[in-house]
């Protein structure tokens, strides 16, 4: 039998026991929906994570001292660091503009291009990042966010770089402009070259609110934390004693591995399920293809007799053990990817990822390998599962079959 | 004279099971010409059903020969022997045995099915089959399970010709049927017959065994021949 036939036979004996099948399947249905919510809401936990912390997450350190750190400090420590990738510093301030009676909050930051590309912050939608000269020459140029956009200029639509805005009295060129990363309606974060911050906004004043490293690939990150609290303690005139207690540093290297164990254990849990239910369902569905063989004893009997091989027998239930499997492949990837979106919904809303610095919105992964990934289960559980009930019908002698009342 | 289509020759079936031997046939041997129509009849527990089952390759013999258009089957092994059903023998059996979740159509194509050929042309043999034997076009598409048993019995007769087999093998056919209904299935065997099919048919109806041209009769697993004037000769004759 070609395999076009052997499907519509399968299609066939499926119709004939709808309410049947339906009950045999919802082992595969629960265990198929348990492998996709899980694969799926992890990958939207990861694809989160690394859109809002950027891909180089587990490698930065932010370090911090009891007193300020400027320039010279960075540029000191970046001499006597070579496991460090890079360290950049940033300068922040706060300022206020009243457009059409409303008060809009500005936050500013100042930092080089290479600290924006390093923390991935900066998620440029048009434009551009700060040319050189510009950085050099601290001039009076600024990226916005989206969201910055309407309330600066009334139309969220409108094309602002290369337009001027005016803050604290000075007009600043808008270069380009970045996605927001907490939307709001009268808060905006506007970003700057790092000395036109600390020359218009911070009145002069050289010292840096952020220092942060990017560890190089390989490194160990706890050691180089350690390493650099010893040595940014020698450069700042701390002894031994003082450095523990006048420099910090912090990695979202162990909030990273602590999620990332908590998603194994999420995922062992899910798995430990998924392989009971598929377990049970496959069990469930021998059961029913077991039945399937006796009731058609004589139905083999006549195949048999009006030329079906035994090859043509096995075949026969084991697309009907496969169709069988796969029907409740599609429903659990359905159920599986409607449990990832209620349960991503449940986390956004508990922002469980904004304290490691990303927005809370979690959108579970859909990708046709997780498709794929589910149909090859759904098929291998029909066949391993079907192949003894479909051996037992094709072995069955056709005179007995016959002669079966 | 031409070669005969079944030449079975000295036949002996031996079944073993935990109560011990049952030699159910013995020395069987008989032949069917080209076109013959050949009626074996006999009492339950003859063998007549053994024999049948060795002829239509559904069984082997323990010992002999039997050839099917020159074809020694019982040296097959059994994919060999399905593929010998599929396309050289036609199965009509007392019960109809046809599968009641198929239409009429599907149920007379599904020998077709486990051959090569095309769906296209699986329809068009299947549609040229029912033709045959008379069933209206309107009543293609119903479930089997809908029609009467005479007209359950020319879809069968139907199924068994779709392979424009080499031999029709009729178990019992009219044994389910009305008088009236058995004799259009009768008529119908002889239509066949005047177009070349050749036709081996069981029955423990005398009447029914008439019809034939030839009939054995089969006793303890013996064979014995008779004629349609009622001439007995034991086996070894017919040819």
């Amino acid at each position: 039998m070609n395999a076009r036939d052997l499907l519509r036979e399968a299609v066939r004996a499926l119709e004939a026991n709808k309410g049947r099948s339906l009950l045999t399947i919802l082992g595969i249905v629960i265990g198929i929906a348990s492998v996709i919510a899980m694969t799926s809401l992890i990958g939207g936990v990861r694809n989160n994570l690394v859109s809002g912390l950027g891909l180089n997450a587990a490698r930065l350190v932010y370090i911090s001292a009891a007193s300020t750190m400027n320039q010279d400090t960075v540029d000191d420590l970046k001499a006597v660091m070579p496991s460090y990738e890079a360290i950049e510093g940033t300068a922040m301030s706060y300022t206020q503009k009243k457009v059409n009676d409303k008060d809009i909050s500005i936050s500013i930051t100042g930092a080089s291009n290479q600290y924006y590309e390093m923390t991935g912050q900066l998620k440029l939608v048009e434009g551009r990042l700060f040319s050189q000269q510009e950085e050099s020459a601290d001039a009076r140029v600024c990226i916005i966010e989206r969201n910055g956009i309407k309330m600066l200029f009334g139309d969220p639509q409108a094309s602002v770089v290369g337009r001027t805005v005016e803050l604290d009295g000075r007009d600043y060129l808008i270069v380009g402009v970045s996605e927001s990363q907490y939307p709001s309606e009268d808060y905006m974060q506007a970003y700057f070259p790092m000395g036109t911050v600390l020359n218009d906004f911070n009145q002069g004043d050289e010292y840096l609110s952020q220092v942060i490293g990017l560890v190089r690939e390989g490194e160990d990150v706890d050691a180089v934390m350690s390493e650099t609290i010893t040595k940014l303690a020698t450069i700042m005139g701390y002894s031994e004693d003082e450095a523990q207690d006048m420099i910090y540093c912090y990695s979202m290297k162990s909030s990273i591995d602590s999620l990332n164990s908590f998603m194994m254990s999420f995922q062992l849990i899910m798995g430990a399920v998924a392989g009971i239910s598929l377990l049970v369902g496959g069990i469930g569905i021998m059961n029913m293809m077991l039945t399937n063989v006796t009731e058609r004893i004589r139905e083999i009997g006549i195949r048999r007799a009006l030329g079906a091989t035994r090859r043509d027998i096995t075949a026969q239930f084991l697309t009907e053990s496969a169709a069988l499997c796969v029907t409740g492949g599609i429903i659990g990837t359905i159920a599986g990817f409607a449990i990832a979106w209620g349960l991503a919904t449940v986390a956004s809303s508990m922002d469980l990822t904004s304290s490691m610095g990303t927005s809370g919105v979690i959108t579970p992964l859909i990708s046709p390998q997780t498709i794929l990934l589910a149909v090859g289960l759904s098929i291998g559980i029909g066949l391993v599962f079907g192949y003894y009930p479909a051996r037992r019908a094709a072995k069955l002698d056709p005179v007995e079959c016959l002669r079966y009342q | 004279m031409a070669r005969p289509v079944i030449d079975i020759r000295g036949i002996h079936r031996i079944f073993e099971s935990d109560a011990g031997f049952a030699h159910v046939l013995h020395n069987i041997t008989f032949s069917v010409r080209p076109g013959e129509f050949v009626a074996i009849t006999g009492p339950s527990g003859s063998g007549k059903s053994t024999l049948m089952n060795i002829l239509g390759c559904l069984d082997t013999p323990t010992s002999g020969t039997y050839l099917l258009e020159g074809l020694n089957v019982a040296e097959l092994v059994d994919d060999e022997l399905a593929e010998v059903r599929a396309t050289r023998i036609g199965f009509v059996f007392q019960s109809f045995n046809l599968l009641p979740r198929m239409s009429v159509l599907d149920n007379v194509m599904l020998p077709l099915a486990y051959t090569q050929a095309p769906r296209f042309q699986r329809e068009m043999m299947a549609v040229h089959a029912l033709q045959a034997v008379g069933l209206p076009v309107d009543h293609y598409d119903h479930r089997t399970n809908e029609l009467s048993g005479g007209q359950m019995q020319r879809v069968a007769i139907a199924r068994a010709l779709v392979n424009d087999p080499a031999i029709i093998l009729a178990d019992e056919p009219t044994g389910n049927l009305d008088s009236h209904t058995g004799r259009m299935v009768l008529e119908t065997f002889h239509k066949l017959k005047d177009t070349g099919k050749t036709i081996v048919l069981i029955t423990h109806d005398s009447h029914v065994a008439a019809e034939a041209d030839r009939i054995v009769s089969i006793r303890d697993g013996r064979l014995y021949h008779e004629d349609t004037s009622g001439i007995i000769s034991t086996t070894g004759g017919g040819r």
